[in-house]
């Protein structure tokens, strides 16, 4: 049997409850609702929890955390709410009581800051995977995130809850001054906050907007910077790829067949619409790469995953990189076999490709070639990621890209 | 595989079979339920029903 440990990878504070659920293989909300249960019965299951907290050695994050979402969360707010309020009410029962000027502003007040709080930090949803390996890579780099149906309910919903919580705690600042008849003088401090802000704000307004001017100039130069590198190394990867293939081949079937796949490809790329026979999960996507350029060039490609995850933008933008690195190892590695060795666990995705050719010095590239330094470094760069080009231990050539954080 | 048991059903069960027992000492003159005592319990009892239901999603 195994030793009791904190499970932090399914824990929502310190994991001590999930810990022991898993120790002892019963359900974690059970142990949960216990602690919930000690705490409202005069605050033990806090202790106990920090004691569990202190004692128990944590186990190894494996995954990603899981904290209740969407209705679950809400429940669990409420009911917790209640719980407390259960708690005030049988206080006030038995006449242990603070005051009201402190109780029901501090409720309000604790209230609106958890419903503000879970209105900032609402989860963002995440983009839908497009199913296109490389191409979506490619696509030029969309300022807004892509719309969703269900995304402007729920902008929606986050701010009418942000809302509702700023108003919660308007209301406890009201209520408290009320209480603690200080509403005469907070009103005189408020009006002359709010000339000394309008002052201010007539001083410095030129300035401020200036700023804000220049940040969202800055921002905007940036985003159509990442927009013309990622057509440019979308062009080199197809286009000037598949002139080059054109120009060496001496066989008019070949090339017309070379056309149209390459027409097609820049068609679906130009309408934001997936290309035919795309992947739309890692593994397969490595693969059908390696199956492309074996075709372009004849070279055998070996590929090798272990583990899978669906494709996101960075994730493509990774498969993208690989089968550039392909593509140079099977162009400038003399004909040996290319070896493509993918790691994707929860943590990170770590794609190494290899070859035994004669090997390059990546910085005696000229500045005008577009494959290493922008198809391949820049690529991974603006997604997050790293490359790294090498000489492998047999010789040649070796490219590790590694994107990482939870997926 | 022996299923376990459901929580959510569970909870709920108990939190009423603690109401249906407090209404029936309140019935029976064995104890004087005024508000002050009823309302912290049926909050605690909701409370209790919408956290195992919460955590249990």
């Amino acid at each position: 049997m195994s030793t009791l440990r904190r499970d932090r990878s399914h824990g929502w504070l310190g994991g001590v409850c999930a810990g022991i659920a898993r120790r002892y293989g019963i359900d974690p909300a059970l142990v949960r609702l216990a602690f919930v249960i000690a705490t409202a019965a005069g605050g033990a299951g806090i202790v106990l929890y920090l004691l569990g907290w202190l004692v128990i050695p944590a186990g190894e994050a494996t995954g990603r955390r899981r904290l209740p979402t969407g209705r679950g969360a809400v429940e669990v707010a409420f009911g917790t709410g209640l719980l407390l309020l259960s708690i005030l009410l049988t206080f006030r029962a038995l006449g242990i009581w603070f005051s009201d000027a402190i109780v029901w502003p501090l409720v309000l007040i604790v209230s609106g800051a958890a419903l503000i709080w879970r209105g900032s930090s609402a989860v963002r949803p995440e983009p839908a995977p497009t199913g296109v390996p490389g191409a979506g890579a490619n696509r030029p780099v969309e300022p807004i995130p892509a719309a969703v149906p269900d995304e402007p309910r729920r902008t929606v919903g986050a701010v009418s809850r942000t809302g509702v919580g700023i108003a919660l705690v308007i209301a406890a600042g009201f209520a408290f001054l009320q209480a603690t008849h200080a509403l005469n003088a907070a009103r005189d401090v408020g009006l002359a906050l709010i000339a000394a802000v309008v002052v201010l704000g007539v001083i410095f307004a030129p300035w401020v907007l200036r700023l804000v001017r220049s940040l969202t100039e800055e921002r905007s130069e940036r985003i159509r910077s990442q927009e013309r590198a990622e057509v440019a190394a979308h062009l080199h990867d197809s286009v000037l790829q598949t002139l080059a293939l054109v120009q060496r081949s001496d066989d008019p079937q070949q090339v017309a067949a070379l056309a149209r796949r390459q027409e097609r490809e820049l068609r679906a790329w130009l309408a934001g619409r997936p290309a035919l026979g795309q992947a739309a999960r890692l593994a397969p996507a490595l693969e059908a790469a390696a199956a492309d350029v074996e075709d372009n060039h004849g070279v055998p490609v070996e590929v090798v995953v272990v583990g899978d995850r669906e494709l996101d933008p960075a994730v493509e933008a990774v498969v993208a990189a690989a089968r550039e690195a392909m593509t140079n190892a099977a162009k400038f590695g003399g004909g040996s076999t290319v070896d493509v060795y993918a790691e994707c666990t929860p943590d990170a995705l770590r794609v190494f490709v290899r070859d035994r050719g004669p090997g390059f010095d990546p910085a005696a590239v000229p500045a005008d070639r577009r494959g290493v330094r922008e198809s391949i470094v820049g690529r991974m760069e603006r997604h997050g990621g790293r490359a790294r080009i090498s000489g492998a231990p047999a010789g040649g050539t070796e490219v590790e890209l590694v994107l990482e954080g939870e997926r | 595989m022996r299923a376990g048991p459901d929580i959510r059903a569970l909870v709920a069960g108990l939190a009423v079979l603690a109401l249906g027992g407090m209404l029936l000492l309140d019935a029976l003159d064995l104890i004087d339920l005024t508000f002050a005592v009823f309302a912290p319990v049926a909050c605690a009892a909701a409370g209790a029903i919408l956290v195992a239901n919460g955590l249990s999603r």
